[in-house]
C-alpha cells in the first residue's frame, strides 16, 4: 500500500498523526469488541520496522478482519436490529398487517405504524397549523364538512390526524373518501387500512350510528379534479346528502377550512378523453405523469387547518329533514361558512411555503 | 306419471300423517342433499319428499322420491301434482347450479324456468312456504357498492355472467310472485360466499392452491359463510315464516391479503387488464361464463349487511368470517396428507 501511495514520503508530522489516531482505533476495538490484535495489520506500511510483523502467513488482514466481524455477529440479535429499524422507519408495510380489522377496514396496527409517518407529514412535510380545535363539540355524533383538494386524499388524512392528536376526545374521524379511488390501484386498501371509507350515504349512516366521527368532502370529485386557477373556490356540493342525515341523527356539523392543500398537487388540466379512455381521471399536474411515480409526491406547501363553530339541528329542523328547500338552504349555508372560513385564512399565509 | 319407487310404497300405508312435509327440489345439490339429511336426523323427523332427477345413493331409501325434469315444459303441474298428493306445506327450491355452467340455455332453462315451474306449482298446490337458496352474488361486485349492502339495495349482476343474470331474474321473479300470492311465504336466501370441510365450488378450487391469483394493487374486503351455518340457516327458514330476502354471512370482514397470510398462501399478484384478458379467452374455449365475472370479485367491495338475518329468521352463525376461512384452509390441508 505504502509504495502506491503515490508521490514522494509522507511529511512526518502527518505519518506521527495516522500512527496515533491508528493506536486509538485499535485500542477502541479491542475495548468494544476484545479483538485481540495479533496481526499489527493497519499501522504495518506506515511503521519503519516491518522486519516483526507477527501475523500468521496464512491468514491474511482482511480474513481475520472477517473472522472477528463474524464472531461478533454471531451475538447480534439480529430480529432486535430489524426491530430497531423498523421502528424509526415508519412507513406502514406489508408487515403490518394485523389479522383483524373492523367492519370498515380499519387495521389498528397498521394505523399505530403509519402514526410517526403521519406525524411527520403533519408536522414536517406540511407544517399543519390547526385553529379552532376547540370549537369542535365533544358530541356523540359529529359529521366534519370540508373543503376537498389534491388528488390523492391527504386533506383527509391530515384532518383526521389534526383531530385525533389536538382534541381532548382523542377520537379518530373516519374520513369519506371519493368512489374513484375504489377503482384506482394500490390506493383503496391502504386508504381503508388507515380509516378512510367510501363515500355513500349508507356507510355516513352507519358510521355515525356506531359512534364514530365522520369526515365529508360534499364537493366530491369536482373538487379534487378542479383546475389550479379555481383553488380555493368551493365546488357546488353535490346532492348534500349530508344534511339531511345529521338532521335525522342529531351529529352536530362541524364546517373545516382546509388552506394548502390545494397545492400539492396544482392541476393544470384533466383532459375527458383521457378518462373515457383510461376510465379513471387523469390529472395533469407539473410533476405527473411528467416525472412518472415521482409525481405522485405531494408538493410541502404549508397548511393551515381551521375548525368553525359547530351547527347543531333542534327539533325542528329535524322534522324538516326531509323538505328538499330545508336541505337545500342548510346546505349553502355551510358551504358559505366554509367559503368565509377559506377567506379569512388564505391571507394569513404569506406564500405557500411559509 | 312420475315414478313413486319401492319406498312410497313401503311408507303408503302411513299416509294419514299429520307430520309436516317438506319438499325438496335439486337433492343432487350440496344444500338439497345436506338438509334433507338433517331433516331425517330430526326428531321426530318430517316427511321428506325429494324432487330431482336423481336420488343421491346416501339417500337411496330413506325419502320419497319423485322423478322429474324441471327443465321439462309441463313440469310445472308434475311438481304440483305430487305436492298436492303428498300433501307438502314447505317448499325448499335448490336447483341451481352451484358454478356457472358451460351450457348457458340449458342453465337458463333449469334455474330461471324451473323455479317458475316450481313458483306455478306451489301456487296451485297450497303450499305454505316456499324457500329458495338464492346468493348475494346477485348484488354484483361494484366500486360504487356501500360498504354494506342491505336486501333492499339493486340488484345488479355483472352484464357478462350469465349465471348471475339469470339468479337475479329469479330474485324479480320471486318477488313478484311473493306479491301475488300472499298466503305463500316467500324466503330467498342469499348467502356469500360458503366454505367449509366439504364444500366445493368454482372459488374454493381457486382458493385451494398454494398461490392464488389476486389483482395487482386491489385487496378487498371478503366474507365467508361457513357450510354449516348456511345449512342452519336454511334450516331456519324452513321452520319459521320469514318471508322476504336475507343477506347470510359470518360476523366480520378480512381483506383478501390476510385471509390469504392467516392461510399461509402466497399471493400471486397480476395486473388486472390481463387477467380480464386471459379470462375472455378461456370463456371462448369453454363457450360458458367468463371466469374474468370471478374477478370483479377480488377487485371490487362486495359486503352484505346480515341484520335483517339476525332480526327476523334468527340466524346467529357460529363460524366468524375467519373462523370459517381457518376451517376452510384446514380441511384442504389435512386432506392434502395421505
Amino acid at each position: 500500500m505504502s509504495d502506491r501511495a503515490g508521490g514522494g514520503p509522507l511529511p512526518p508530522e502527518l505519518l506521527r498523526e495516522l500512527r496515533a489516531s491508528v493506536r486509538a482505533l485499535r485500542g477502541e476495538l479491542e475495548q468494544r469488541f476484545g479483538i485481540r490484535d495479533t496481526g499489527e495489520p493497519v499501522p504495518e506500511p506506515l511503521d519503519e520496522e516491518r522486519g516483526d510483523d507477527t501475523r500468521a502467513p496464512s491468514v491474511g488482514f482482511l480474513e481475520g478482519l472477517a473472522q472477528r466481524v463474524r464472531a461478533q455477529l454471531d451475538d447480534v440479535d439480529v430480529v432486535k436490529l430489524y426491530e430497531a429499524v423498523r421502528a424509526r422507519v415508519s412507513i406502514p408495510g406489508a408487515g403490518d398487517i394485523s389479522a383483524e380489522v373492523d367492519e370498515f377496514g380499519l387495521d389498528e396496527s397498521y394505523l399505530a405504524r403509519a402514526r410517526g409517518w403521519l406525524d411527520w407529514l403533519f408536522d414536517s412535510w406540511w407544517r399543519v397549523r390547526v385553529t379552532g380545535i376547540e370549537l369542535v363539540p365533544d358530541a356523540e355524533r359529529v359529521l366534519f364538512v370540508a373543503n376537498s383538494a389534491g388528488i390523492l386524499p391527504w386533506d383527509a388524512l391530515m384532518v383526521a390526524h389534526a383531530v385525533e392528536r389536538l382534541h381532548p376526545s382523542r377520537r379518530r374521524p373516519r374520513p369519506l373518501v371519493a368512489d374513484w379511488l375504489a377503482t384506482l390501484p394500490f390506493s383503496q386498501s391502504r386508504l381503508a387500512r388507515m380509516g378512510a371509507v367510501r363515500a355513500c350515504a349508507e356507510n355516513a349512516e352507519r358510521l355515525l350510528l356506531s359512534g364514530q366521527w365522520v369526515i365529508a368532502f360534499p364537493e366530491g370529485q369536482k373538487g379534487s379534479l378542479k383546475p389550479f386557477r379555481e383553488r380555493y373556490r368551493l365546488q357546488r356540493f353535490a346532492r348534500g346528502g349530508f344534511v339531511p342525515l345529521a338532521a335525522r341523527l342529531d351529529a352536530a356539523i362541524v364546517p373545516v377550512a382546509i388552506v394548502g392543500a390545494e397545492e400539492t398537487y396544482p392541476v393544470l388540466f384533466e383532459p375527458r378523453a383521457l378518462r373515457r379512455l383510461l376510465g379513471v381521471p387523469v390529472p395533469i399536474t407539473p410533476t405527473f405523469p411528467l416525472l412518472g411515480p415521482l409525481g405522485i409526491v405531494p408538493l410541502p406547501s404549508q397548511w393551515r387547518i381551521r375548525f368553525g363553530a359547530p351547527i347543531r339541528f333542534d327539533a325542528a329542523a329535524r322534522e324538516r329533514s326531509r323538505d328538499p328547500l330545508f336541505v337545500n338552504r342548510t346546505r349553502e349555508q355551510v358551504r358559505g361558512l366554509i367559503q368565509a372560513l377559506l377567506e379569512e385564512e388564505l391571507p394569513r399565509r404569506r406564500s405557500i411555503f411559509s | 306419471m312420475p315414478d313413486t319407487g319401492r319406498v312410497s310404497a313401503r311408507r303408503a300405508p302411513r299416509s294419514v300423517d299429520s307430520r309436516p312435509t317438506v319438499a325438496i327440489t335439486g337433492l343432487g345439490t350440496f344444500t338439497g342433499a345436506r338438509i334433507a339429511e338433517r331433516l331425517l336426523e330430526q326428531d321426530p323427523p318430517p316427511r321428506v319428499v325429494g324432487i330431482d332427477l336423481r336420488l343421491p345413493r346416501r339417500l337411496e331409501g330413506r325419502l320419497r322420491h319423485h322423478r322429474v325434469d324441471l327443465t321439462e315444459p309441463t313440469a310445472d303441474s308434475m311438481v304440483a301434482e305430487i305436492l298436492e298428493k303428498e300433501r307438502c306445506e314447505t317448499v325448499l327450491h335448490a336447483a341451481f347450479f352451484t358454478d356457472p355452467h358451460p351450457d348457458l340455455e340449458y342453465s337458463h332453462e333449469l334455474e330461471v324456468v324451473g323455479s317458475l315451474h316450481v313458483m306455478n306449482a306451489a301456487a296451485a298446490s297450497g303450499v305454505r312456504k316456499l324457500v329458495v337458496t338464492s346468493s348475494a352474488q346477485v348484488y354484483g361486485p361494484h366500486p360504487d357498492n356501500p360498504n354494506f349492502l342491505s336486501e333492499d339495495h339493486a340488484l345488479r349482476p355483472q352484464r357478462d355472467s350469465h349465471a348471475l343474470r339469470d339468479r337475479a331474474e329469479v330474485e324479480s321473479l320471486l318477488r313478484i310472485f311473493a306479491q301475488r300470492h300472499r298466503a305463500i311465504a316467500v324466503t330467498s336466501l342469499r348467502p356469500c360466499w360458503i366454505v367449509g370441510p366439504s364444500y366445493e365450488s368454482a372459488l374454493t378450487r381457486r382458493f385451494e392452491s398454494a398461490r392464488v391469483v389476486t389483482l395487482l394493487g386491489y385487496d378487498p374486503l371478503l366474507q365467508f359463510l361457513h357450510e354449516s351455518d348456511w345449512l342452519d340457516a336454511v334450516e331456519l327458514a324452513l321452520e319459521r315464516d320469514a318471508p322476504g330476502a336475507f343477506n347470510l354471512a359470518g360476523d366480520g370482514v378480512l381483506p383478501l391479503s390476510t385471509l390469504l397470510r392467516l392461510a399461509g398462501k402466497r399471493a400471486l399478484p397480476l395486473p388486472h387488464p390481463l387477467l380480464y384478458r386471459v379470462g375472455h379467452l378461456e370463456s371462448i374455449a369453454r363457450t360458458g361464463d367468463p371466469p374474468a365475472a370471478l374477478l370483479d370479485y377480488l377487485r371490487f367491495l362486495w359486503v352484505v349487511d346480515t341484520r335483517r338475518a339476525r332480526e327476523e329468521l334468527g340466524f346467529d352463525p357460529v363460524y366468524t368470517t375467519k373462523e370459517a376461512w381457518m376451517s376452510f384452509v384446514v380441511a384442504r390441508k389435512l386432506r392434502g396428507y395421505r
